[in-house]
């Protein structure tokens, strides 16, 4: 009986020990382990899809005293972009890594990806917080790697942010647990009743959350993090690591606090993200570095899928609401790969120029045709152009927003989406600068085809073939 | 003059979260309680190979957190090793503390032995024993030994990584041969505990005292000042 729940965690962790012991062979080994843990995290998804709930008791002591793996529509839905984000991720680091910065990445880099599908497959409140400490942890030494003064200040203050929220969230656990006496989220639902406890309990977890998603006006410390950390580790750090606390958060809000929310905190969220489109959009435009405004661009994205709380809190049970989950999903997914494939490229532009100042970007950027495609792909997706799956995502939300009446969310999301518009544009013009053709569409397989192949995902896979996400999330995710 | 964000903006805000922790605090412990889990883990104590109910729920009733915790602390020193090598450490002690540190080293090798054994039945077990091992190698350290007694990296290398491999090679091995992943069979038990502990242990104190050196050990550590 081989279970495929516990393996997408282990796997991950096998290979993080193999890499320690054998620092010579970190690259190869690496891959070797990235393979085999994206194949079972697919593999999870696959059997999801086809079989339904997957539930796993670890122990064989089933909840409320033993810990429990679930795998249900939306976890599958961010188990697999996670995976396939991070198999890319894994192919480029390849390519990226030296041998001395190797020795460090790839321990760490698979120590991040067992706690994501740790934290994707979780069911138990207390094992959620231990997924946290470990991505947290991991994700703060990764993006140090670059060791530059910058690097290490900004993710000093990563890792302290990070301990906070998950301080704030073991302190909501603690009242939980001490009101309710259970850890399984499906027994705390059961048992959970509007009251100060509740309330409290939500306030710290939630917000314990919303900081390490970097929801405005918590998102000070994304920046410069994600900006300074070698390209792979941004990929994964804005496509991943704030996308886990986001899946939390909603996690959290659909199965756990579903008898206690109500519409003020659901229009709090919203506000907040609603001005992280905003300001994140607005400070994307005016960065003169390119990492930067990525990094602002995620803040920008968050802020969109936090606007869904107070839409989802609006619709009545039914197929709108299903298909509002199905969308706010969708945009989570789509920015992953897109994002992914955006951080990639850019650390290729930035490796072969030397530097990434938009301004001065001319050359460089033409002479690398995939990688400024791959941009141009991945800006489709974050600005939400068709056919990308943003566009069918925002599309939806749009149409449930108007129908609600709420139209001020349809306000935020238009200028948020022109802002995006122009600062991906910024970009690219500067990429087509007047500069002799290029010799070669792909300089540099490794590098630049995974980005590649993520933006073509986000811009037509997602958009165009997004069918089975409604499939796949009626696997328990639609109440 | 009055800067709104240091006089204003963050005081406030660490009132509000005192409050909200006072508040938590008042309500945690004036909440009636709830049926809680103590009573189904005391219930199953017996089942779980070992006598002492703290160390069935960390090795057995939830045993995958404490391997994911063996993950962090994992993952905390190779983040330490990721930022540079150690400092040059402090000068060789004088033959006072000499002296003290070669009596105590031995013994808290010792305790930690005992530790690790008597965890099965009485408050013990690889945490406690990890942390001695740990402190013998802080008491190395300051007694100016280069590296802690610890030994070259390709060696600490796999002792920090030992406890994690065992503890998720024994569940792997248990889904493998049919009883799901970290489900010890009847009878088995108690070994299979003993067996994760022990790596766990000898990982736990090698990572706390490389830790405490507080980056990667030196290449080439000279000839006399290794132990």
């Amino acid at each position: 009986m081989i279970d495929a729940l516990p393996l997408a965690v282990t796997l991950p962790l096998l290979g993080a020990c193999a890499v320690t012991v054998s620092p010579a062979h970190a690259r190869g080994l690496g891959l070797l382990a990235a393979v085999l843990t994206a194949a079972s995290g697919v593999g999870v998804t696959a059997a999801v899809w086809s079989d339904g709930v997957l539930r796993v008791d670890l122990g064989g002591w089933g909840a409320p005293l033993g810990i429990a793996l679930e795998a249900d529509g939306l976890s599958a839905a961010f188990l697999v972009m996670a995976n396939v984000v991070a198999l890319a991720v894994s192919v480029y680091a390849g390519g990226y890594f030296k041998s001395e910065s190797a020795r460090h990445f790839w321990p760490l880099w698979l120590l991040l990806w067992s706690a994501l599908n740790g934290l994707f497959l979780a069911t138990d409140l207390f094992n959620l917080y231990v997924t946290l400490e470990l991505l947290g942890l991991s994700a703060a030494a990764l993006g140090a790697l670059t060791g530059t003064r910058e690097a290490v200040a900004a993710n000093l203050r990563y890792l302290l942010v990070g301990l906070l929220g998950s301080m704030s969230y073991l302190l909501g656990v603690a009242l939980v647990y001490a009101a309710y006496g259970v850890l399984d989220i499906g027994l705390v639902a059961e048992a959970i009743e509007p009251g100060p406890i509740a309330w409290t309990a939500m306030t710290l977890m939630i917000g314990g959350l919303i900081l390490k998603a970097a929801l405005f006006p918590m998102h000070f410390w994304l920046p410069p993090a994600h900006a300074n950390a070698p390209a792979p580790v941004s990929a994964a750090l804005s496509a991943l690591v704030v996308k886990a606390a986001f899946y939390l958060a909603l996690r959290l809000w659909l199965d756990v606090f579903a008898p206690v929310l109500n519409e003020a905190a659901a229009n709090l969220l919203g506000i907040l993200g609603a001005a992280a489109v905003v300001w994140g959009s607005w400070r994307a435009l005016r960065a003169d570095r390119l990492k930067l405004l990525a990094a602002y661009s995620t803040v920008a994205q968050m802020g969109y899928l936090f606007i869904a709380f107070p839409l989802l809190a609006a619709t009545p049970p039914g197929l709108a609401r299903d298909n509002l989950l199905a969308a706010v999903v969708l945009l989570a997914l789509t920015h992953g790969f897109a994002k992914a494939s955006f951080f990639l490229a850019a650390g290729m532009v930035q490796k072969t120029a030397g530097h990434d100042r938009i301004d001065e970007l001319g050359g460089a950027a033409q002479a690398l045709p995939a990688a400024t495609f791959a941009i141009g792909l991945a800006g489709v997706a974050l600005i939400g152009l068709p056919p990308s799956g943003t566009f069918l995502a925002k599309w939806m939300m749009l149409e449930q927003a108007m129908i609600l009446g709420l139209w001020w969310w349809l306000f935020v999301m238009m200028v948020g989406t022109l802002l995006a518009a122009a600062y991906v544009f910024r970009v690219l013009s500067r990429a087509f600068n007047r500069e002799p053709t290029p010799y070669r569409f792909v300089n540099d397989a490794r590098t630049e085809l995974p980005a590649l192949l993520l933006g073509l995902i986000a811009t037509f896979g997602l958009g165009i073939a997004a069918q089975p996400l409604w499939a796949l999330l009626e696997q328990g995710a639609f109440g | 003059m009055i800067r709104p964000l240091e006089h204003i903006l963050i005081p406030v805000g660490l009132i509000a979260v005192g409050g909200l922790l006072g508040w938590s605090f008042f309500l945690a412990v004036t909440g009636e309680a709830g049926e809680r889990l103590a009573a189904v883990a005391l219930a199953h104590v017996p089942d779980s190979g070992v006598s002492n109910p703290v160390t069935s729920v960390l090795l057995n009733f939830r045993a995958y957190d404490t391997l994911l915790e063996l993950a962090v602390l994992l993952a905390a020193l190779l983040g330490i090793w990721s930022l540079g090598t150690a400092g040059s450490g402090f000068q060789p002690a004088a033959s006072v503390l000499d002296g003290m540190v070669a009596g105590f080293v031995p013994l808290l090798i010792l305790s930690a032995g005992y530790m690790l054994w008597v965890g099965a039945y009485a408050p013990g077990g690889a945490f406690q024993a990890g942390a001695l091992l740990g402190a013998a190698g802080v008491m190395l350290a300051l007694a100016g030994h280069r590296n802690a007694g610890l030994p070259s990296e390709g060696r600490l290398r796999l002792l920090v990584a030992l406890g994690v491999f065992v503890f998720a090679m024994t569940g792997l091995l248990l889904m493998v041969v049919g009883d799901g992943f970290l489900t010890y069979p009847r009878g088995l038990a108690k070994w299979l505990i003993l067996i994760i502990e022990t790596a766990a242990t000898l990982s736990i104190g090698a990572t706390l005292a490389a830790a405490y050196l507080g980056g990667r050990p030196a290449a080439h550590p000279k000839s006399g000042e290794a132990t």
